[in-house]
């Protein structure tokens, strides 16, 4: 059953709803993909239906996340990670696909479909968790440039001044495309970090070896599970599921689409773990070289001690990659929250409006990039804490944002032809519990040491 | 409610060429924000779908609390 009618019949008299500036922007960007569509210009439909989904997938691969990925390296060395990133990227795939084709055929962002839909106690709940991971996330992205910045000899001024001109300029425009063009330009920059992977000459018969999951990491049980969570949740996170239904349905995507928002959800899924596996064979290339004890955002010494390692041209590309990392995710992590609470407000979440007519989207992008950066000027806050655990924070919250994505891709009401098939169901649950039992083992494990109930 | 959700495009999705330049041709009916800002109909939960979702909310937020307090030890 479909709640009403898809389209509407040829000679239909039904006069057209009231237009505003929002849809006389997006019909403007629609017609562009009309016109390479009906001219059968390939390439180019490509490029305008791009975006959403790569900067999903390059969005994660943040500050945070980056330093996971060097962190383990510089510990376990590039076996067992190497082949474990683009599996969790195949999962983020299957989990985002679905973002995008609820996005496309509903045309509406996931915060307020999940409000309308099953109530407002789900909504806000879910709205809930989206803000309080978002802003420990956000303060963990202005750390990251700020190590980033730091081997160039510039502090935390110049970083949350950088963060937040990014927020306003990309603001600035009243248009979607804009907006992502802007984001999708700098978020290519992710690439720096295989640049890195590349100047610190790793052996190609080292990373070919270390493709059969093998050796296994060691270390102590809770430290495997924090290392489990902390992967886990640098792959698939809470703001990315708001972030690209309602991004897709912001750009004006239909079901039509949706092969080309599979497209660029793959490529996208595909340039993160590329990216992410080169930050793996930078951070592997300190193992030897006392990478082991450039833990977490210790990391902030790992430019620095890639210089003495690689030279300084490796220390160089792997700051800028986190300063660029930071800021993307900046970028959509804000973007995914002011989706968010214009859809539960329910007033206008576009940014094809213009902050007159959508002040609350606009008010909470910038007010989540402002909350996020007066963290960091706060002397003595945890920001080292804050960082490590904003990643085990999202994978424990995620479980729920994924069981009511779905839902929502299974909901025949809204989906019809659309909906899930029961590979993607089969898939989607299989993630769900995976995400589950690692951020479960992970809570109960560190809440039972900190209650000494079991030593670490 | 207007969704994609059947077969096919809308009137939006014209014939090559028909309509190209006029500005609101392109956009589907249920794209319009007049139609995005209609609420859909709530969907009837049974007694056993909100049970697990009441569960699983329950595990979460006592996951998270677990975590959270692991966080502020740390910092001690």
């Amino acid at each position: 059953m479909t709640l009403t009618p898809p389209s509407l019949p040829a000679g239909d008299l039904t006069p057209d709803p009231p237009l505003t500036e929002e849809d006389a922007a997006r019909s403007r960007d629609r017609a562009r993909v009309h016109h390479a569509r009906g001219h059968g210009k390939r390439w180019q439909l490509l490029w305008l239906l791009a975006g959403p989904g790569i900067l999903a997938m390059l969005g994660e691969n943040d500050g945070p996340s980056m330093i996971a990925y060097a962190s383990d390296g510089a510990q376990y060395g590039l076996g067992f990670f190497v082949p474990l990133i683009p599996v969790l990227f195949a999962l983020a795939y299957v989990c985002q696909e679905m973002c995008m084709r609820v996005g496309a055929v509903t045309h509406r962002g996931y915060g307020g479909l999940v409000l309308q839909r099953y109530g407002r106690t789900w909504g806000w709940f879910g709205a809930g968790d989206l803000i309080l991971t978002n802003l420990v996330t956000l303060i963990a992205e202005f750390v990251s440039i700020r190590v980033g910045l730091a081997y160039f000899h510039l502090g935390s001024v110049v970083a949350v001044t950088l963060g937040l001109t990014l927020v306003v300029f990309s603001l600035s425009g009243g248009r979607y495309w804009r907006w992502e063009r802007i984001v999708l330009g700098l978020a290519l920059f992710n690439g720096l970090f295989l640049v890195a992977a590349i100047l610190v000459r790793p052996h190609p018969g080292a990373v070919a070896d270390s493709l059969d999951f093998l050796p296994f990491p060691g270390g102590s049980f809770s430290t495997l599970l924090l290392l489990l969570a902390s992967t886990v949740g640098a792959t698939v996170t809470p703001w990315m599921i708001f972030f690209q239904q309602s991004a897709s349905a912001d750009k004006g995507m239909t079901a039509r689409d949706v092969r080309h928002g599979r497209y660029d959800t793959a490529a996208g899924a595909v340039l993160a773990a590329i990216f992410g596996i080169g930050a793996l064979i930078a951070g592997a290339a300190l193992r030897t070289h006392g990478g082991p004890g450039l833990q977490g955002f210790a990391g902030a010494g790992f430019p620095e001690a890639l210089t003495h390692v690689a030279g300084g041209g490796a220390g160089a590309v792997f700051a800028l990659g986190l300063i660029e990392a930071g800021a993307v995710a900046i970028l959509t992590i804000c973007a995914s929250t002011a989706y968010a609470a214009g859809e539960c407000a329910g007033v206008s979440r576009s940014f094809n409006n213009s902050p007159r007519n959508a002040a609350v989207f606009y008010a909470a992008n910038l007010g989540v990039a402002l909350l996020a950066a007066v963290v960091i000027f706060i002397p003595g806050a945890p920001l080292l804490s804050i960082v490590l655990n904003a990643n085990v924070l999202a994978t424990v919250l995620l479980p729920v944002s994924l069981v009511f994505m779905v839902m929502l891709a299974n909901d025949t009401a809204l989906m019809g032809q659309w909906a899930n098939k029961r590979s993607t169901n089969a898939i989607g649950i299989t993630v769900i519990v995976f995400v589950g039992l690692c951020g479960a083992a992970y809570g109960i494990d560190s809440f039972l040491q900190a209650v000494h109930l079991i030593g670490p | 409610m207007t969704t994609d959700a059947g077969q096919g495009s809308g009137r939006g999705e014209p014939n090559p060429g028909e309509h190209r330049d006029e500005p609101v041709a392109p956009l589907q009916r249920g794209q319009f924000v007049a139609e995005t800002s209609r609420p859909v109909p709530r969907a009837a939960l049974s007694a056993r779908a909100a049970a697990g979702l009441w569960a699983l909310r329950v595990f979460a937020v006592l996951v998270s609390l677990m975590v959270i307090y692991a966080f502020i030890d740390q910092l001690r």
